[in-house]
């Protein structure tokens, strides 16, 4: 398939390349890893949110997530640093949209304090989530240009 | 409109902190039967090895939220709130990126390293969480911090970690501050072994967290509260002080009540501003960002139902910021008083609960109201009439969630936000008064009321003869939070609720009743045909 390049704010910058994870619906944090969060479960993050039907059941550990933003509870950034305590948190999330408060504080501070780095981007536009297909092949680049294809 | 089971479930058990829902309600599973099928789908995404032990049946209200960009039809809306209060719909990458915040000397020094390698960190994440949300600088923190972390669940490890680290490094609030209500009263609520089992089980680490705010500032546990600005609990700043709070309905109320300036934070960056005593200005803390998108005329013919109309204001403006009238001559001289202030606050917590509403203005009534206006109105602002009709409207969109839908009610729930003492007496004496006309002593259904300690000690020293019946009448007042027992395990399955709050009712299935039917229910044990 043809490249197709796209330009975000990089929010935690880094370089990765590896395949997507899309959910065009935005990502329920807490409602994904119920398994995780409650049952102990380190070996896999299977996403436990029945109403994503995108990315239901899918492992979302070590994924390269592609979604508009974050929603639920206010004690998501919670989950976020709980999720990479257990190692099963994810390895970048792309936004379509600006990113939401509680993605940004739970981001930065297991970021900042505890040196655990989710490479985050938002602002990557609506095009880029009509773009993305999950198992496409993905390149972030610290200057934020994400390249699909 | 949808509503908010992800608070449920939060609450069920360490997730009582997902009623700080950051949107607007809306289930996927619009019924209990629905949300058990999708717990059992959800029971069988476990492939492979399974963790330590099974799923517990309260993680099921972690399966739908509000605001999770899904309409009816299953499609996304697109829904693009942030939900600090600041909406950045029309943001774009490349202006968004050289956002950087001038910082003062001190504040370099900070991130440098002079006040200690805790306050750096700290200070690294806000300036980068500032500069994410546009913010042009730090501003200086006045009042006292309100926080929302009152939930020690195990997957809040790591933040009551970080915390944890910083009071042992000797750091400390910028004030005294308040915290949210605790998600369990186990004297007066949870007070049996099947809530008991689950409460030691979800919240392992509410001791930690309790520890953390000791040290950080917030040592008296009778004043854990989501009401902060009441008398009785005294966090109430000055008109125009930056604060930066968490806790949707506190942060709607003082923006907008008490004319102060906070964006709408999420658990952790209220503690962590607490601690530098700084927040980024950004959003409602700005003049433009406090500027209204939204005329809502309230034109009923009679006082309006609040809860209802606050339901119907947060589902229609989400996140902007609405400027309403109509409502002025239920403010006694245009004064919010201890007398007058649950009319806004159950008002503006339901803005809160169905929509993201961090500030509203009421004309002639809220401080920047009284200063500025329909100057506060944008240009090209839109309008939103709620009549009697559209009240109704809005009132016939809540749905009956009970399992038996024609049962009788089971339990009353008064008071979330918490109770003012105002409220106590009020309802103390609706209810007792009916009991006594119906020659009885004693409710039909058991009343749970929510205040602060301290609110209930003076209702004790002031009004003991009126607190004695109520007692006798089967009232348990309590200073643990609302929907917090509204999602213990199994309460949806065995209780059948109704409740004055409409921010309860947006995150259970707890049914919401204007004043009249509720008393009538409590003195019969039924609702009226028709109600």
């Amino acid at each position: 398939m043809a490249k197709k390049s796209f330009k975000g704010r990089p929010l935690l910058p880094g370089n990765l390349e590896g395949k997507a994870l899309v959910s065009k619906q935005a990502f329920n944090t807490s409602a994904s890893y119920l398994e995780n969060m409650f049952a102990g479960r380190t070996d896999s993050a299977p996403c436990t949110d029945s109403a994503n039907k995108d990315l239901y059941k899918k492992d979302l550990s070590g994924a390269i997530l592609c979604t508009t933003q974050t929603v639920g509870s206010t004690m998501g950034a919670g989950c976020i640093m709980g999720m990479n305590d257990l190692g099963v948190g994810l390895k970048a999330m792309l936004f379509s949209s600006h990113i939401d408060s509680i993605a940004a504080a739970g981001l930065y501070m297991d970021d900042i304090w505890n040196d655990r780095r989710i490479i985050t981007v938002d602002l990557l536009g609506d095009e880029f989530l009509e773009a993305v297909k999950t198992g496409d092949p993905i390149s972030i680049k610290e200057d934020g240009t994400v390249e699909v294809g | 409109m949808k509503r908010r089971d992800i608070l449920k479930g939060a609450a069920l058990a360490p997730f009582s902190a997902a009623l700080l829902s950051s949107g607007s309600g809306a289930v996927q599973a619009g019924s209990v039967q629905a949300k058990e099928a999708n717990m059992a789908q959800a029971q069988g995404a476990a492939t492979g090895k399974a963790g330590a032990k099974d799923l517990p049946g309260y993680a099921e209200n972690f399966l739908t939220t509000d605001m999770d960009g899904v309409g009816p039809d299953g499609k996304p809306t697109g829904q693009k709130a942030t939900f600090s209060g600041a909406s950045k719909a029309d943001a774009k990458a490349g202006q968004a990126v050289q956002n950087q915040m001038a910082l003062t000397q001190e504040e370099q020094d900070i991130l440098n390293g002079k006040e200690g390698k805790e306050k750096a960190r700290l200070m690294k994440i806000l300036v980068a969480y500032g500069n994410a949300f546009g913010a042009e600088k730090l501003v200086d923190l006045g009042g006292a911090p309100h926080s929302n972390m009152y939930v020690g669940t195990d997957y809040m490890g790591s933040m009551i970690k970080m915390f944890d680290e910083c009071a042992k490094a000797g750091l400390k609030a910028y004030a005294p501050y308040t915290v949210n209500p605790r998600p369990y009263d186990l004297y007066n609520v949870n007070n049996n072994p099947g809530d008991m089992e689950l409460i030691y089980d979800g919240y392992k680490l509410q001791r930690d967290l309790d520890w953390v705010h000791v040290r950080l500032g917030a040592p008296d546990l009778n004043l854990r509260s989501c009401a902060c600005y009441l008398d009785e609990v005294g966090n109430a700043p000055k008109p125009g002080t930056y604060v930066a709070w968490a806790e949707s309905s506190a942060v709607n109320f003082g923006n907008s009540a008490l004319g102060l300036r906070t964006n709408r934070n999420g658990a952790g960056m209220d503690l962590l501003s607490a601690i530098l005593g700084k927040a980024p200005l950004f959003g409602l803390m700005t003049d433009e960002g406090r500027k209204a998108k939204w005329l809502v005329e309230i034109k009923t013919s009679k006082e309006p139902d609040w809860g209802a109309v606050g339901t119907g204001i947060g589902t229609k403006v989400v996140e902007d910021v609405p400027f309403i009238t109509g409502i002025e001559k239920y403010f006694e001289g245009g004064k919010v008083t201890a007398d007058n202030l649950h009319l806004l606050k159950a008002m503006g917590s339901a803005t809160a609960a169905s929509g993201a509403v961090g500030l509203y203005h009421v004309e002639g009534v809220t401080p920047d109201a009284k200063e500025k206006g329909r100057d506060l109105l944008v240009e090209g602002y839109q309008t939103y009439v709620i009549d009697d009709a559209e009240q109704e409207r809005i009132i016939k969109t809540f749905p009956n969630l009970w399992p038996e839908k024609d049962g009788d009610p089971t339990a009353v729930f008064i008071g979330c936000p918490h109770n003012s003492y105002f409220e106590i007496i009020k309802y103390g004496r609706l209810i007792t008064e009916a009991l006594d006309k119906a020659g009885k002593e004693k409710a039909a259904i058991p009343i749970y009321m929510f205040c602060v300690n301290k609110v209930r000690d003076r209702v004790i020293e002031e009004e003991g003869e009126l607190a004695s019946k109520m007692k006798r009448a089967g009232v348990h007042v309590t200073n643990m939070c609302a929907v917090s027992y509204a999602g213990m395990k199994g309460f949806s399955e065995r209780v059948r609720g109704i409740t004055n709050s409409a921010k309860t009712r947006n995150y259970s299935t707890i049914r919401y009743f204007p004043d009249d039917i509720l008393v009538k229910a409590i003195v019969t044990g039924k609702i009226p045909k028709g109600a």
